[in-house]
């Protein structure tokens, strides 16, 4: 693994407020407090909802094939899956990428993950129940279960791709993009493009499309951790349109300040993924630049104080 | 955003300010007689182990009300024996008389005294006058088998003692200076026998005190050897022995290993004026003894005027001590949400559920900690194995989260029934952990590990320890408790930090860590 750059084992806050780093704390208090009203937070908490909001506003999304709310549906749910050969599975109010199950195939009687790991139909009706009960949900309240189309990644992300769907985080201040990342699963990641679970961060010019240097498990990285391959200079195709469709999506919702995760289809191009009312902060390393420089000019673009 | 910050720290100031007034009214008005005394309230806690089912009987003296010290409370609870509660024909002191039961492996005596000491005084009242009967006046002058009043070496130490022109009381006095300063205090195993004691001029406590009776029976002053406890903090109390020596129609007391003489500090709690022994028995009725003193928190019910005004509702001190326990122990748990609040927000400690630590610590401040630290980790290594397990039967989330509870709560109980099986546990107050929040830990650490791995599942363990200790460290500080009852306004100091952390939006520690790298690497 190459890493850049010597680190220091200490560094004083006033270095990190020079560069415009944004904490925890300070994201809470100074962007989501004043700009995310809770009351829309319903909207981007449960992927059924945000759905429902993309199909009214025309804005692309992968496809549904079945929303699952009661446990009385499972068996029809699971009627339904014979005839599909891949399909997703996902908790309506999941967090961190938990309880997603991604069959890739069908493997004789029972099913193949992405992974390459085999599910039984008795094991996808559990998984389907667990989701229902509320295992993954937020706060443990009972939850609905989707079922979607698989998406097959694009083309530009071979060599980036293990075992999983890398998708784009655009972070999104009052209607514009303010900085943006691909999100890469590794194997630490089991898959998910989660960066606190593992996932490689890639930072991409706004401008552009066109990705340079990583971060992942917050350190800065230029190849990916896994397959070695290098992380800048990808061409992010469609990158336009990935823009439009998030700043459609983040205008829907009525977040001032949100991450829209966004998929690249090999057929469909860019689909919603789900909006984040709380988006991580690890996008900062990913750019190599603090949030609080891009909200600074943002303010002074709009015209804003 | 700058209004939200100033509102907030306007609060702050207010609440401060209404919560030093508070304190400072208190002080002045009512809390005077209170303040920050030393405590006058102990418990003192025999356990008593009869490991036989030979037939026998044995006798235990126990405490009593004196005029500067009052039993507020007593509990007795016994297994396997026959108790009777009685008092000693000549002293008068109370003792229970134990037998065991017929079909009883073992026998066990345990009985809690919450005594408290009259304030306003550094030391005992002055004695009463009494009379004594001639009877008495020969048993308190005979000669025992270890306070032998005939040996030569006695008679010589006494002559060099006394002379004609003395009196009784001269004399007395010059007995004790002999003992407390020419007997050199000697190892535990050393002398305990009044004649090898003086003429060794080195023994233990209960040899020194024998000494002393020995010269004052051999000089005609009656005197008694008195088995008692010096009450202070201990797992372990040991017990001490001190001399009465009737003189002016008084007992007055003398210690001549801490050189009191004629009056004790009130803290000196007399047990037995009979015997040497507090447990007394044929010695093939093998029994353990263990005695334990702890400290409680003032009942001001017995200090306080108990006139009953509107404002003595804020006078948590005047309820009583059982529930001063308790009520104490709640208003503690607000500490430890704002130490959770600081290693969360300042520092960023991640742990499993908010206050989880908090509840922990909480459970643990009445029980030894080691054994609740065992009983702990047995109850979590079992659970999560169970859980394991489980996950194979795939079973709905309620219905698994019963299971373990209900396997943590057996774990629990078994490990408390063998823990006093093995006689570990130093009292029947037992630990009693939150079986509901470590069933949520439970499970919480199996999906992280599921999900996240395990390495990250124990690093969050970890730090929910790190912070379980954290609270628990602050907690266990008897002023602190204190300080939460006699002054329930402290709280409002708590809100005013919480809300100045809730404002607070600067960096925490940790993401100084986190971030590190982008300042090194900028933007190109």
């Amino acid at each position: 693994m190459v890493r850049a750059g010597k680190l220091p084992f200490w560094l004083w806050p006033s270095e990190f407020r020079r560069n415009g780093i944004i904490g925890i704390n300070s994201r809470n208090i100074n962007l989501i407090f004043p700009f995310n009203p809770r009351s829309n937070y319903a909207l981007v908490d449960n992927k059924a909802l945000t759905k429902k909001l993309c199909e009214s506003r025309h804005i692309p999304a992968p496809q549904t094939y079945a929303l699952i709310q009661r446990f009385g549906d499972i068996r029809r749910s699971i009627d339904l899956l014979f005839g599909l050969s891949s399909f997703v599975i996902k908790p309506t109010r999941g967090a961190g990428g938990r309880g997603v199950l991604a069959i890739a195939h069908r493997s004789g009687k029972g099913f193949k993950n992405t992974k390459g790991e085999l599910f039984s139909l008795e094991q996808i009706r559990y998984h389907i129940s667990t989701i229902l009960s509320g295992l993954y949900s937020l706060s443990g309240q009972p939850d609905q279960a989707m079922i979607e189309k698989l998406i097959e990644p694009h083309p530009v992300f071979k060599g980036l791709t293990v075992a999983g769907t890398p998708d784009i985080r655009i972070v999104i201040y009052k209607t514009t993009p303010i900085m943006s990342m691909l999100r890469l699963p590794t194997e630490a990641s089991k898959g998910r493009a989660n960066l606190h679970q593992g996932a490689a961060g890639v930072g991409i010019d706004l401008e552009t499309g066109i990705t340079y240097g990583g971060v992942w498990r917050d350190r800065v990285f230029d190849v990916h951790p896994d397959t070695g391959a290098s992380l800048g200079g990808v061409t992010i195709p469609m990158w336009k349109d990935v823009l439009k469709i998030a700043m459609q999506l983040s205008c829907a919702i009525g977040l001032q300040y949100a991450g829209v995760d966004v998929l690249l289809d090999a057929e469909d191009g860019p689909l919603i993924l789900e909006a984040n009312a709380r988006p991580g902060l690890s996008i900062q390393i990913a750019n190599r630049c603090g949030l609080w420089q891009k909200l600074r000019n943002t303010n002074l673009k709009q015209g804003f104080a | 955003m700058i209004n939200r910050n100033r509102a907030a720290i306007l609060t702050a100031l207010i609440l401060i300010a209404a919560g030093a007034l508070c304190a400072w009214l208190r002080i002045k008005y009512t809390l005077k007689a209170v303040g920050f005394q030393d405590s006058r309230a102990w418990r003192l806690t025999y356990d008593i182990n009869l490991s036989s089912t030979r037939e026998g009987k044995i006798r235990i003296a126990l405490p009593d009300s004196t005029p500067y010290s009052h039993i507020y409370r007593e509990t007795f609870s016994h297994q396997g024996i026959w108790v009777d509660l009685l008092r000693n024909k000549r002293t008068k002191g109370r003792e229970a008389s134990v037998v065991s039961m017929a079909g009883y492996q073992r026998g066990r005596f345990l009985a809690h005294f919450d005594i408290q000491l009259k304030p306003d005084q550094k030391s005992k009242l002055p004695p009463v006058e009494e009379k004594i009967s001639a009877n008495d006046r020969a048993y308190y002058l005979r000669a025992e088998k270890d306070v032998q009043i005939t040996g030569p070496g006695l008679a010589n130490i006494l002559n060099q003692l006394a002379n004609e022109q003395m009196t009784k009381t001269e004399l007395l006095t010059r007995i004790f200076d002999y003992c407390a300063e020419n007997i050199i205090k000697g190892e535990k195993d050393i002398f305990s026998d009044a004649e090898n004691t003086l003429e060794h001029g080195i023994g233990n406590t209960l040899g020194r005190a024998r000494a002393m009776v020995a010269l004052c029976r051999l000089s005609k002053i009656p005197a008694r050897l008195v088995a008692g406890f010096i009450l202070e903090n201990t797992q372990e109390a040991q017990v001490h022995y001190w001399v009465e020596a009737f003189s002016q129609k008084k007992w007055l007391s003398y210690d001549p290993e801490n050189g009191y003489s004629a009056q004790l500090p009130i803290t000196f709690l007399p047990i037995t004026r009979d015997s040497i022994d507090i447990v007394r028995g044929p010695d093939t009725l093998g029994y353990q003894s263990r005695y334990s003193i702890r400290r409680l928190l003032t009942p001001t019910s017995f200090i306080s005027s108990q006139k009953s005004r509107l404002l003595n509702i804020v006078d948590l001190t005047r309820l009583p001590p059982s529930m001063q326990e308790i009520v104490s122990l709640i208003l503690l748990l607000p500490l430890a949400a704002l130490i959770t609040t600081i290693l969360r927000n300042i520092i960023g400690i991640q742990t499993f559920g908010t206050f989880t630590p908090s509840l922990i610590a909480l459970s643990f401040i009445h029980a030894d900690w080691r054994t609740g630290a065992l009983v702990f980790f047995i109850v979590l290594s079992v659970g999560i194995l169970a859980r394991l397990l489980l996950n194979k039967l795939q079973l709905l989330m309620v219905a698994r989260l019963s299971i373990v509870l209900t396997l943590a709560v057996l774990c629990m109980v078994l490990a408390v029934s063998v823990l006093d099986y093995l006689n570990l546990t130093p009292s029947a107050s037992a630990v009693l952990l939150p079986m509901v929040i470590l069933t949520m830990m439970i499970e919480r650490f199996n999906i992280i590990a599921e999900e996240d791995g395990l390495p990250n599942a124990l690093k969050i363990f970890a730090t929910t320890i790190l912070v379980s200790v954290c609270c628990f460290l602050v907690m266990k500080v008897e002023l602190v408790g204190r300080l939460a009852l006699i002054f329930p306004e402290v709280q409002l100091f708590n809100i005013a930090i919480l809300l100045l952390i809730g404002r607070y939006s600067g960096y925490r520690l940790s993401e100084i860590w986190r971030f590190r790298d982008i300042t090194q690497i900028p933007f190109k």
